[in-house]
Order: structure tokens, then sequence, then C-alpha cells
């Protein structure tokens, strides 16, 4: 993942993993002993930091004979710059490309031999690396993160390979994807100092042109033990854990702490508009508004909220735009966890030959209407279920929980509050939701998107040039 | 909305749904290798007199109900020429049904924090769904309304069917990566029931009806048609009753269920270009015929994907992803259903260099029919199935969906419970003569390419007699496509 777009629709699972564990009275269904209070269910976590200031979260469950490792470096485009834009997600490609002990490809042959599958994601936050195995393959596994996180090789190969496939993964989700190209300028659009301006896959001319320095800066600088979390979830016990995190990543240096961003974004004074012309049969829009970050406490209420306006087929915004007055396919909302303030999105596809203007306006009324009436207890309700039932589906795999765990620990500073949110979300009152669609929902502080069909689709192949 | 993670090879579909079940709830981490299978749940199976099979199994992990319904049929019901009324029909059953007008209908799944959608396939409509232990009773007053009382109002049926014609012209200005089976389908499976596309056309479905809708679910939606499957936090005997009291007066469907005919392995090769004139990359498929659900050698093929297309140092991402660099990701998929489906590879690259990650394709696959693996490759792709397998039986959804599966295709326990054994027993031989029937031979290929055709037709040509059409075309499949 590479994009803010993808990178929330990840994490709506999490913030939804929120909410209310109210019970109906009367309604329970057999409630099995022990399992289903989010307190128990967490009952066996244990961390331990080792020296270096690696932390570790260690979920063991036995469900399957199988682990999830997750390990997540705080770096990610809000750490970029002009000239090094895309350099975490490119990095993120390299961590796979060789290291000491298992040089050019072995890393994957190696964990699939045991095996084992693994994937990473970047985002404007963090670099998440993920290996999912059979519980025998533990050690090799650890083995194989401790061989690249020590001894990373920087092969000029590698690199321009690289570069081609990371390439070929911006073509297919912005340059051949209209939705993608329009994000990329809203989101460009919308921050006008802050970093999270960056397209997170990166600009082509700096795809073009990261160098060896630049990857070689990165890895020193972010990708030290202090800057790590580790969380594994599934067949396992802490102690093997710790014992085998000691073994193989335990003597990697610290490192000094990578230069904190101090970029603030500045407050939006009026709307900001972008138009994008493309080939397409059919126009887009895309509204944005600057949000908060993780720790805001108004954060749940805003979930809460973007439940209510566009989550299922009776959501307001849907009702209105899709059934009501069907100018529009879908309508989605979207909201991620970050360290600075970040975006609220509405996403709109629409049909073909549909008035954008109109769409907009519609949009704009619902929203304005929140933001003055607020919202009904029946609504309130049925959002704080719909996070109540994300959060159970959160704790069904191990690679949700270790997910989840380190996202909380991350960007809220304690895994603990992933057990706390069903209360937390079951506090928030009408009052704070009609608070926070006034703070939000501020159409000075938003970002307008819109993807016009060009007037014509490029000319067609002459016929000289195809008989050629 | 998509959106592969950073790495992702392109989804390996299908082969490897086989997957296992929970270990059985151990208490201690066991000394489990990949050599350690998994077992399904155990099931209550009841059948209904009208013909109704109910699958339940409880786990207790969270307070969850999953449930996977089937109903036998899909678009193989359709009359010809109106694709995309099986989709129709179940997308409607969501649409108002029993006391609840649409919006009621939907109120009533969210307000509850539930989930629940129809998935038409080609052979079957799935309804699929998860509620909170505490709404069962809420859950199966919905599913048997939606089931036996639908409404098919007419209001919510044209809304519907507008959506789903603007939803195909919206796809078009997404990734293509998302409709590449339906022309390679369409294409390769002409003539044959597999080619229609599930989703109709924009030439389709302007034209179905009220009445459409209504005699296609008087023919196709009965008792008898419905395997439905049950996993999570409840208890059996319980939701038996109340299941059986809900759903045991369903009539049966009006007609026969359909069967599709028999597929064929396709000789020579034939190429579709697809023109995207604004497309700065190629998506391809080269693939033929393969094999069927349940097909005796299924596993076997498995590995064999695995090694071909289906995992990360597969052969040909090793050659077009992390030797080349030339594609984000390169993978082999096998489709199987009650006949055999597709076998195809997948890839896509810039527009300059689509002749090379074509030819790189087919030296893959020829090299691949040649030589077959070794004994390191076998023993690592046995590993890496055995080790991938439990995760994809892991949920209560997944549990669901795999019983009821299993059940539609007159499956047993046996493609889970006795998977490990037949990983290891796997040996080089039987995946080579595996590999020498399923896999595609190269000079008896279908090729779909969607690119900008006027810099890569002639690139097109060289690998067989080229057929175009237009992406913005109302339809799947070329006008003049052959019929088999």
């Amino acid at each position: 993942m590479h994009r803010q777009q993808w990178f929330i629709v990840a994490l709506a699972l999490l913030a939804g993993s929120s909410a209310g564990a109210q019970g109906r009275p009367g309604k329970a269904g057999p409630t099995p002993p022990g399992k289903t209070e989010p307190a128990r269910l967490g009952a066996g976590i244990e961390t331990r930091t080792l020296k270096n200031g690696l932390k570790i979260i260690v979920w063991p469950d036995q469900d399957i004979p199988n682990v999830s490792l997750y390990n997540f470096f705080r770096v990610g485009s809000r750490n970029e710059r002009p000239g090094i834009t895309g350099l975490s997600h490119f990095f993120e490609h390299m961590m796979f490309n060789g290291a000491k002990k298992f040089g050019p490809g072995q890393f994957d042959v190696v964990m699939e031999a045991a095996g084992g599958s693994n994937n990473a994601s970047t985002s404007e936050d963090l670099t998440i690396y993920m290996d999912w195995f059979p519980r025998s393959a533990l050690e090799t596994i650890f083995e194989l993160e401790g061989d690249r996180l020590a001894h990373l090789s920087f092969d000029a190969k590698s690199i321009e390979s690289e570069r081609g496939v990371v390439y070929s993964e911006r073509r297919s989700v912005v340059d051949n994807d209209n939705m993608g190209a329009l994000s990329e300028q809203v989101q460009a659009t919308a921050f006008v100092a802050h970093p999270y301006q960056f397209t997170v896959i990166g600009w082509p001319s700096d795809i073009e042109s990261w160098r060896l320095e630049d990857l070689q800066r990165f890895f020193q600088t972010y990708y030290a033990p202090n800057n790590a979390t580790l969380v594994v979830a599934g067949a396992v016990t802490p102690a093997e854990i710790f014992a085998l995190a000691e073994k193989h990543l335990g003597s990697i240096p610290a490192q000094p702490p990578p230069e904190p961003v101090r970029t603030k974004e500045p407050e939006q004074q009026g709307e900001r508009r972008v138009l994008v012309r493309r080939a397409a049969q059919s126009p887009l829009l895309e509204v944005a508004y600057h949000g908060m970050d993780a720790k805001d406490p108004d954060l749940p209420a805003l979930k809460l909220l973007l439940h209510i306006l566009a989550e299922g087929e009776s959501s307001r915004l849907h009702r209105r735009l899709v059934e009501e007055e069907q100018v529009a396919i879908h309508i989605t909302q979207m909201f991620s966890l970050t360290f600075d303030p970040s975006l609220v999105w509405f996403i709109v596809d629409m049909p073909p030959g549909v008035d954008v203007a109109r769409v907009e306006k519609l949009l704009g009324e619902e929203l304005e209407k929140v933001r003055t009436q607020g919202v009904t207890d029946a609504e309130l309700r049925k959002a704080k279920n719909i996070t109540v039932a994300s959060f159970w589906r959160g704790m069904e795999t191990n690679s949700s929980r270790a997910y989840h765990l380190g996202t909380y620990e991350l960007f809220l500073g304690d895994w603990r509050q992933l057990f706390e949110v069903p209360t937390r979300y079951e506090q928030v009152t009408r009052e704070q939701l009609r608070k926070v669609a006034q703070r939000i929902l501020n159409p000075d502080h938003r970002t307008v998107g819109v993807l016009l069909p060009t007037e014509e689709p490029p000319a067609p192949a002459s016929k000289k040039e195809a008989g050629r | 909305m998509s959106g592969g993670m950073g790495r992702t090879v392109l989804a390996a579909l299908l082969v490897a749904t086989v997957a296992g079940a929970q270990g059985a709830g151990a208490a201690e981490p066991k000394k489990a290798g990949p050599t350690q299978g998994i077992q399904l749940p155990r099931t209550t199976v009841i059948e209904l007199k009208n013909g109704t099979r109910l699958i339940l199994a409880e786990k207790h992990e969270v307070p969850l109900i999953s449930f996977s319904a089937w109903l036998r049929g899909g678009a193989l019901g359709e009359p010809q020429g109106k694709e995309g009324l099986a989709s129709l029909t179940g997308q409607l059953l969501l649409k108002g049904a029993g006391k609840r007008d649409a919006r009621q209908f939907a109120e009533a799944v969210d307000g509850v924090g539930a989930q629940l959608d129809v998935s038409p396939d080609r052979e079957a409509l799935r309804v699929e769904g998860q509620f909170m232990s505490r709404d069962q009773a809420l859950m199966v007053e919905l599913l048997s309304d939606l089931l036996m009382r639908p409404r098919f109002e007419a209001g919510e049926l044209e809304k519907l069917r507008e959506r789903l014609a603007s939803e195909l012209v919206s796809a078009k200005d997404g990734d293509p990566r998302s409709l590449m089976s339906l022309y390679f389908f369409a294409f390769h499976f002409a003539g044959h029931p597999y080619g229609r596309p599930v989703t109709g056309s924009e030439a389709s479905l302007p034209t179905l009806t009220r009445e459409d809708v209504l005699a296609y679910a008087k023919a196709q939606l009965g008792g008898d048609r419905l395997i439905f499957s049950v996993v999570g936090d409840f208890d059996t005997q319980q939701l038996a009753r109340r299941l059986e009291a809900a759903l045991g007066g369903w009539a049966r469907a009006g007609a026969p269920a359909p069967v599709a005919p028999p597929t064929t392995v396709a000789k020579g090769r034939r190429v579709l270009l697809v023109d995207k004139p604004d497309a700065t990359q190629t998506y391809f498929w080269l693939g033929n015929t393969g094999i069927a659900r349940g097909d005796p050698d299924r596993v076997e093929v498995s590995l064999a994907n695995s090694v071909l297309g289906g995992r990360f140092t597969s052969l040909l991402n090793t050659e077009l992803r992390v030797k080349s660099g030339l594609s984000y990701g390169a993978s082999s998929v096998v489709m199987r259903e009650t006949q055999p489906g597709a076998v195809a590879i997948a890839s896509y690259t810039k527009t300059e260099s689509t002749g090379k990650a074509i030819d790189l394709s087919l030296e893959v696959l020829t090299r691949f029919r040649r030589e077959g693996l070794d004994d390191a490759m076998l023993s690592s792709a046995k590993a890496y199935v055995l080790g991938q397998f439990p995760p994809q039986l892991e949920t209560s959804s997944q549990l669901a969906s795999k019983l009821a599966e299993l059940a539609f295709h007159g499956l047993d326990s046996k493609d889970v419970d006795g998977f490990a054994a037949e990983v290891e027993s796997a040996t080089r031989e039987q995946l080579r003569q595996v590999i020498q029937r399923v896999v595609p031979a190269p000079e008896d290929l279908t090729l779909v390419l969607v690119g900008k055709a006027s810099a890569i037709r002639d690139v097109a040509r060289r690998y067989g007699p080229v057929t175009e059409m237009k992406l913005s075309d109302k339809s799947f499949a070329p006008v003049a496509a052959p019929r088999r």
C-alpha cells in the first residue's frame, strides 16, 4: 500500500474497531464463558523493550498453528521532501532485495520454503512489514528479519530493477486509474506546507532519480530498532518471542532519534478546488476536509459521525445521493489514524453524464444539515453498533490482532487503548457529534476535486501508424 | 475500493482456496510444522423436507455469527441475451423484503452493525452475512424474508439496473486489472455459459425487465436450491430450530437446476486486443481451459500453480518482476467450477515493453512444461501451500463459505482434513503429468491484451490472429467473437 487512500481502507477497520460494548438486555444470544469481553480477550498479551530500544508486543493465541509478525517503522512520506518523494515506499521494496547472510532474492525464497509469506505497506506515517507463517518457521523468520535490519545491501542493479517495479505500480494505481489520479491531486492541493501533500508512491521525476546515498542515509536514520515496534500474534509464547528477538535483533545498535517533523499545516482560509481532465466515461468528485490527529479527543465522535454519513446503505449520503436523487453510484468516506492532522474524505462515484455541480451541492447540503441539526438517537445507536461489530471482526485473525495492537501502540501511544475503545465510543453523545461536525465540516477547510472527461477521447490510431 | 499492498503479487485465485479449519483450540503451542494438517470443525447437518440443507458449526471465540447461503443456479439460469439477470435479481433481494421496504431493510442491517451481501456467481447466487450473536433472531428473520418474501419493487429495480450499468462504466475508468477476467472469459468461453459476464454488460442490462426478474426468481429460487451454512457463537439446537421454522416452508424452485455443459481446451492461438487509447501500460492474460473443482489432481495442480505463478517467488514473478523489473506483478490463476474453468497467466507492463513481457511469459510457460520442477522447488511449494493453508480457514466467515462450497460441489471434509496428507505425498512425477495436462501449451493459447492499440497492434499480431474491440464498447465480447 502506498497511498493514503488505500491505507485508510485498512485503518477504517481499526478505527471502526472502536465502539460500544453495549448489550441489549433480553437480546443476548448464548455467550460462552470468558471469551467475549474485550479486556479478557487481550489477557495473555506481554511486552518487552530490548536494550537497543526495540519494543515487542506478543499476543499468544492457539486457534490455528500459525503466526503473524508485524514490524512497524515510524517512517513514511511525512518524512520526505521534494526530490525524494516516494522514497519511503521505494525503500520498503528494497528491504526485500538482499542482505549479508541471505543475498538477493533469498529473503522470499527462504521464507516461502519455510511455509511463510510476506508483504509490506507504506503510508504517510508508517512503513509496516508483515510476515505470515506456520509456527515451525519462527526461528527462520527472525533470522531473516535480523539479517536485513543489521546488514541490508544496496546493490545498484537491484535498485534499477526495483525502480521499474515501482513505476509499474504507479502506472496501475495512479496513471491508469482515474480515482488514483484525482486523489493524488486533491491531497497535493489540500496541504500547502505539511509533507502530507506528497503522494506516497512518489512523483514520477522523483521515482526516476532516487540515489544510492539517499537510500543509505534513509536506512541509517529510520531503520533503527528504537524507531520500530514489533508485534507478534498467534501460536507462540511471549517468552520464546522475547528470546528470539534478543538473539536475532538485540545486537543491532540504536541510532539517534530522527529529526521530528515540525511543520504544522496552517489553517485553511477558504475552499480550494482542483480540476483534473482525463479520458473517462464518468466524472468523479472528491471532497476532503482537514481533520485531526489520532490522539485528538474528538476522534471517536468523528468516526461515529462518518459512519452515520456514509457507512452502509442506510447512511445519510447513500440515501440522498444514491437512492433518492440517483446522481451517484457509491459514496465512500475515509479517515485514518495519523500522527498529524490528516484529511476526512468523501469520494463520490457518478454515472456518466451527471451534473457534477449538482452532486456537489447535494453533498454540501447534507453535510450542512448535520452541522446545524446534528444526528438522531437512532443514528448514534447504529453507529455505535457498527463500531462494536467491527471491533470483534478485527479480533478474528492473528493478522488483524497484530495490526490493531501495533497501530494503537503507535498512534495512541499504548496498545491497551485498543481494548478501551468500546467503552470510549459508548460514552460519545449526540452533542459531541454536533460539535465535531461543526468543527470538521467547515466549508472553508475543504478541498474539492473534480475529474471531468476530456471533451473527446484521444485521437484513435491513424491507419498509417497501425499498418506500419 | 481495491488497493494492492506494497509488493503483493497478483492474487492467486481459487486454487489456494482449499484450506483447513481451526486446530481444535489446543491450549499449548503445537510443535507443528508445515506437515501438520488442520481439520474442519464438527458440523451438524440437517436436511429439511423441501430439500434445503443446513450445516451448522459452533465457534465461540468472538461474539459473531457468520453464514453463507448458496443458491444453485446463478448466471447459468439466465436466458440468452439476459446477461446480468441473476445478478440483478440477487441484489434486489436486499432491496425490500417481508414487511420492510428497501430503506427499512438497510436500516435493520446497519442498525445492528451487521453485514449482509449478495454475490452473484456463474453457478450460484451466494448470500453471505455476519451478525453479532445477540442479533441471531433478527438475522434469521431478515434472511428468510429476503429469500422467501422479496418485494422486487419496480422503482428499486430500475434504480439498481441503472446503477449496475454505471458501475461497469466506472470500472472502465479505473484500474484495468479488475476487468481482465471478464474479457478473458467472454473471448475464451464464447458461446458457453462460462463466457457470459455475471455482472451483465452495458448492452444487456437495459433490456432487463421486472417480468424477467419475476420469471427468474420463480424458476431459479427455492428451498431445494439452498445450501445454508452457519459458523459462530450460537447454540446449535436453538439455531437449527429457528432455521427450520423459518426456511422449512420455502417452496421448491419452478425449474430444474441448470447444469453447465462441458468445456473444452481450445486449440491454436487467438488474440483479443481491447483498445484503451490513453493507457500507458498493457494488461494481459494468456491462458486456456484447465480443471474442474472436483478434479482428482486438484492438490497437485495447486502445487504446480504455486510454482508457476501462485506466490512471490514463482517462476513468473521472478522473471517479470524480480529479475527484469518489467512489472509490479505476474501471476497465474486456476479457476475451478463444476466444469473446467480458466487457467491463465496475468501480468502487465509499460506499453513499450509489451512484447518483451509476453515473450518472457511464454518462455516461462514453455520451460515449465518442459522441465517441470526440481526437488527443492517441490519441497518449497509443499511447505508454502501447507503453511499458508490454516489462515484461509481462520474466521467464522471463511469456515461458513468453505462448508457451503464443499456441499455445493458434492465434496466432503476430506478436501480440507486430508489436504496436508495429499500435499505431502505428491511426487515430482505426478506433478510432471499434471503440468502436461493442465498448464496450457504455448501453441494453444487465448491471449487478451488491454492497452493502447495504436502502439501495440503490431506486437499483438505476433501471437496469433487478432480480434479488436474498444474498452468503451458496451459488451465484453467482440462483435464477431468466434463461436465454439
